[in-house]
């Protein structure tokens, strides 16, 4: 009788194996780690004068399930926060928080941390409430890095919320001789730096982004608050610093890019 | 009535030698006395019959005093004197003629009070007995040829009673001058009637006798009292002025203080005078605007009806240079002050942060650099680099990081130089950072707590301390009340801290609440001829993230520290004024500081002043060294005209140009009468006390003439005044003889 319900039990559990496997895998690969991300955090109540902060956008472009519930804004989540916080203490005087936080566009909270990285925004949607308090934000002190958006689509889902924040600001090309690209590195911003899928495509470029842009939006007084990585993927290159596949002399630059970002928010 | 009972009047007992004119031996006088008594008492015992006890010494009491009493008339008591021979002596009598003898009450001035007085009760008096000499006063004496209204001169626009008789004295030495009378509501505005002049006039012995004229109180009268107000200021500073205002204080008062420049209206304030409370001192707020000169008129609204309206203004100037202070704030790690810090003075034209930040072991970031090799080998390695600045910050650095012989510049920056230094909190900071063992630890305002526990990032909130409520720093609104408020409603800082116990001298401006404890957190105090100062946190920038991006108190605050760093700190040539502003006086007096390029005081500089009036020529003045102060150098000017004079001085060794600096200052005319314009009876009284003569009331100047006779000085004689035959003696026997009487009777002894 054993016998016979363990071979009526076979085939369902395949079966549920065989769609059980696939789905995690993808739910990993996009990000979905599952529980409270918060848990993920090494030392969640760490005190240091710098924490890697992201902004986590709650929903997206054209109705597309692109925020907070599909995860667009915690891509590379965690292991970027992980590599480049270690980086930061390793390279530079900043004392710096081991791993990262997140927080809500209209959390208070976000106030009590001038430096914030949005990922993925080719696809981000901020409403008027949550622009107005980005803005306000940005007024303050506050900086903005935004990173991995390509091609001209998304370029126009960026611009279209950011034209929400600061509808009377220009984005701009940022200067070779901007102070942001010589804080503690002199930096040229021509080399390109690619995202995971160079590892298996070759190319650099996604979609139509052939060409990388490093673009900002100034305040009244010549100072940027938010920098742009346009047709580039610095979180990726954070990311797999330790994937033997991915050039290491990219995420040197992609590392060295955010240094001098940090640096710049704490100086300007 | 003194004088009725004793014969003469009180002066003529204290100056005059006590003594018997009959001739005959002193102690002759008590033992008849005593036999006289022993003699009244064996009849009174003899009598017995008729008194027992207490009426048996009563009366023998009352019959001793009178024989005691008719023993020493018998002797002849009298006063030995020197009195002014009769027409040999000249009495001045000054009569103040200033502007201030122009108020009155009931349409009767002081002067016109005062002379018909004179006229009709005194002069009359001391013609009989001596020749008089007339003179008017303001700022100095002139005769008067009469009293009559015509005869007297234009109201005068000082008063210097101590100045007017001392002249007097000067000129009549020559003179046998017996005494000198003074006239006045004692208004005396000179500010030079101090100690030494007053010993002056106490050296020509001559006694000196006033008259004070006027009211004690001017009822319903606002006088602004005095404006203390920094003569210098940073171009968009907020400058504080202190503003008394004197009432006569016997009711509640609305008025409203106002400062002008020119037209402008900078800042105005309501403020109420208590009943009971007749000075009250209030403090006011203005911004000091652009570079250049303010000329600020501070002014009190004029009560309905209030009589004297002209000392409800004072003026006063400022000087606002365009010279760029220069701070360098050296910092250990990145952090989010310094970026917020920076950003507070970005639009601060008057202070030029330069910053060197440590951004990695072994690489700096400069910010502010003037030139490309600005600092370019790091913190200055020689004291004369440092001293190019004007202050100094040191954020979180560990004290190992300097070397012992930038540590002693530093320390030199502050004492020698003049500099201010502050530190700030930080995990490398202070106490953390081994700062109480450095070079410079007698600088800091307090003992440092060492190791890194000090550092705390924990939230905090911060408090206003009871000095940081009067200082500017932490001024964010001109309202103390709405300055409190503001300060309660800023975020918590990010960090702290601790600091170890406070030195002496130190103030605590801000402080922080950890339980029941107010933790310092901005303190500071003056070391040398600079400042030290510690802001024990790296969290401030909370108060910038945390309020709207409208809000200023943050940039305000700090903007506000900075400045306070650097208002105080000179260069090597520092050119000072006595005032900022001389009201109705023709000299302007000033002094220079010149140090050398080591900040050393220089003894042998060539200094030269060019001042330059609003109207007139310009004067060019070679300095001399103090005889008394190194590196000093003393200038005065005649400014006879009103209106701003511009000083300016250089100072050269040799051929090196040391430094330069100016000033302006203010000179007024007719303003210093308006002012006190009450009797000042306090300084004629001290006067009077001061010269052997008397105080005496324009409505009781009975006995004037006779007691200006007894004075030493001039042409003098010895006189023997009779004592026996003043009417006090002989009331006495009266009473004596009488109550023996009145007891006799009463007792049926008669």
């Amino acid at each position: 009788m054993a016998v016979i319900r363990v071979r009526r039990a076979f085939w369902p559990l395949v079966l549920s194996l065989s769609v059980a496997v696939p789905l995690l895998s993808a739910l990993q690969f996009w990000g979905f780690r599952g529980g409270d991300p918060r848990a993920w955090d090494f030392d969640p109540d760490a005190r240091a004068e710098f924490q890697f902060v992201r902004y986590a956008y709650g929903s997206g472009r054209d109705g597309e399930r692109w925020g907070r519930r599909r995860g667009g804004w915690r891509t590379d989540w965690p292991d970027a926060e992980y590599h480049l916080t270690n980086g930061i203490s390793r390279l530079t005087m900043i004392d710096t928080a081991y791993g990262g936080r997140f927080f809500d566009p209209m959390d208070e909270e976000l106030f009590d941390y001038p430096w914030v990285y949005a990922v993925e925004v080719g696809r981000w949607y901020l409403d008027d409430q949550e622009a107005a308090r980005l803005r306000e934000y940005l007024l303050r002190g506050g900086f903005l890095v935004v990173d991995d958006f390509h091609g001209s689509y998304e370029w126009a889902g960026f611009a279209s919320s950011m034209n929400r924040v600061f509808p009377d600001r220009s984005i701009v090309e940022i200067p070779e001789t901007d102070p942001l690209l010589h804080t503690l590195y002199d930096l040229d911003h021509r080399t390109q730096v690619p995202g995971i899928q160079y590892v298996w495509s070759g190319t650099t470029w996604e979609d139509d982004g052939y060409t990388p842009h490093w673009r900002g939006i100034y305040d009244d007084s010549e100072r940027l608050m938010v920098a742009i990585n346009f047709n580039m993927d610095l979180g990726d290159a954070w990311e797999h610093a330790d994937t033997p596949e991915y050039p290491e002399s990219m995420t040197a630059l992609a590392y060295r890019f955010a240094v001098n970002y940090v640096i710049y928010a704490m100086t300007h | 009535m003194f004088e009725f009972f004793f014969k003469y009047p009180l002066a003529a007992y204290r100056k005059g030698e006590f003594l018997f004119a009959s001739g005959w031996a002193v102690w002759l006088l008590p033992i008849l006395a005593l036999g006289a008594a022993a003699g009244l008492l064996w009849h009174a015992r003899r009598a017995r019959s008729r008194l027992t006890g207490p009426a048996l010494w009563g009366v023998w009491a009352l019959q001793a005093g009178s024989a005691a009493v008719v023993l020493t008339m018998a002797w002849q008591p009298a006063l030995a004197i020197q009195s002014l021979k009769s027409q040999q002596n000249a009495v001045a009598v000054l009569l103040d003629t200033s502007q201030s003898m122009s108020f009155g009450a009931q349409g009767v001035s002081r002067l016109a009070a005062a002379s018909s007085a004179l006229s009709e009760r005194v002069l009359p008096a001391l013609s009989q007995k001596f020749r008089v000499r007339l003179f008017g006063f303001s700022g100095e004496p002139e005769r008067l040829g009469s009293l009559a209204p015509e005869a007297l001169p234009e109201p005068g626009p000082s008063t210097g009673v101590g100045e007017s008789v001392l002249r007097v004295l000067r000129e009549s030495t020559a003179l046998p001058l017996g005494a000198v009378l003074v006239v006045s509501d004692g208004s005396d505005n000179s500010e030079r009637f101090g100690r030494d002049m007053m010993s002056e006039i106490r050296r020509y012995n001559v006694p000196v006798h006033t008259i004070g004229v006027g009211r004690e109180s001017i009822e319903g009268d606002i006088e602004l009292a005095e404006v203390s107000v920094a003569s210098r200021s940073m171009p968009r500073s907020r400058v504080s002025a202190q503003v008394t205002l004197r009432h006569d204080g016997t009711d509640d008062r609305q008025t409203r203080i106002t400062v002008r420049d020119g037209p402008s209206v900078l800042a105005s304030k309501a403020v109420t005078l208590r009943a009971g409370e007749p000075v009250r001192r209030e403090w006011i707020d203005f911004g000091a605007g652009d570079a250049g000169v303010r000329n600020l008129a501070f002014a009190a609204e004029p009560l309905p009806g209030e009589e004297i309206s002209g000392n409800n203004l004072r003026q006063s100037v400022l000087d606002v240079p365009r010279r760029r202070r220069r701070i360098l704030y050296v910092e250990g790690e990145p952090r989010w002050q310094y970026k917020f810090m920076r950003r507070a003075v970005h639009k601060d034209a008057s202070v030029q942060l330069v910053s060197l930040l440590r951004t990695s072991t072994n690489k700096f970031y400069r910010q502010g650099v003037d030139t490309p090799e600005q600092l370019e080998d790091g913190f200055p390695a020689e004291e004369k680099e440092l001293f190019a600045y004007d202050a100094l910050i040191i954020g979180s650095f560990e004290a190992a990081f300097f070397s012992p012989k930038q540590q002693v510049a530093i320390r030199e920056f502050v004492s020698r130089r003049g500099g201010s230094l502050m530190m700030l909190g930080g995990r490398s900071g202070l106490g953390a950072g081994g700062w109480q063992n450095s070079e410079i630890v007698d600088v800091l305002p307090v003992q440092l707590e060492s190791g890194p526990a000090s550092f705390l990032r924990e939230r905090a909130k911060v408090e206003l301390a009871p000095q940081g409520r009067d200082s500017l720093v932490c001024r964010l609104d001109s309202d103390p009340a709405r300055n409190a408020e503001l300060w309660d409603e800023m975020p918590e800082l990010a960090d702290f801290q601790l600091l170890g116990e406070l030195k002496p001298a130190a103030v605590t401006l801000l402080s922080v609440r950890r339980g029941r404890a107010a933790l310092p957190l901005l303190v500071r105090q003056n070391y040398g001829r600079g400042r030290a100062a510690i802001f024990a946190t790296g969290g401030s920038w909370r108060w910038r993230m945390g309020l709207p991006s409208d809000d200023e108190r943050h940039d305000t605050f700090w903007r506000q520290l900075l400045r306070s760093l650097v208002a105080g700190t000179g260069g090597t040539v520092r050119l000072s004024s006595a005032r900022s502003s001389y009201a109705d006086e023709s000299r302007i007096d000033f002094r220079v500081e010149v140090r050398d390029r080591d900040y050393t005081l220089a003894n042998n500089a060539q200094v030269t002043a060019t001042v330059t009036p609003e109207n007139g020529p310009v004067a060019t003045l070679d300095l001399r060294p103090s005889a008394t102060e190194p590196g000093i150098y003393a200038g005065e000017v005649d400014a006879e005209q009103p209106g701003v004079y511009r000083i300016e001085t250089v100072a050269r060794l040799g051929e090196e140009r040391l430094g330069a600096d100016s000033l302006h200052v203010r000179r007024e005319d007719g303003v210093a009468e308006y002012f006190h314009p009450e009797r000042n009876g306090e300084l004629l009284a001290r006067l009077a006390s001061q010269t052997g003569g008397r105080y005496w009331d324009l409505d009781e100047l009975d006995g004037l003439a006779g007691e200006i006779r007894f004075s030493e000085a001039g042409i003098t004689s010895r006189e023997v005044l009779d004592l026996w035959d003043m009417p006090a003696v002989f009331l006495l026997l009266l009473l004596l003889r009488g109550a023996e009487w009145m007891l006799r009777k009463r007792w049926g002894v008669v």
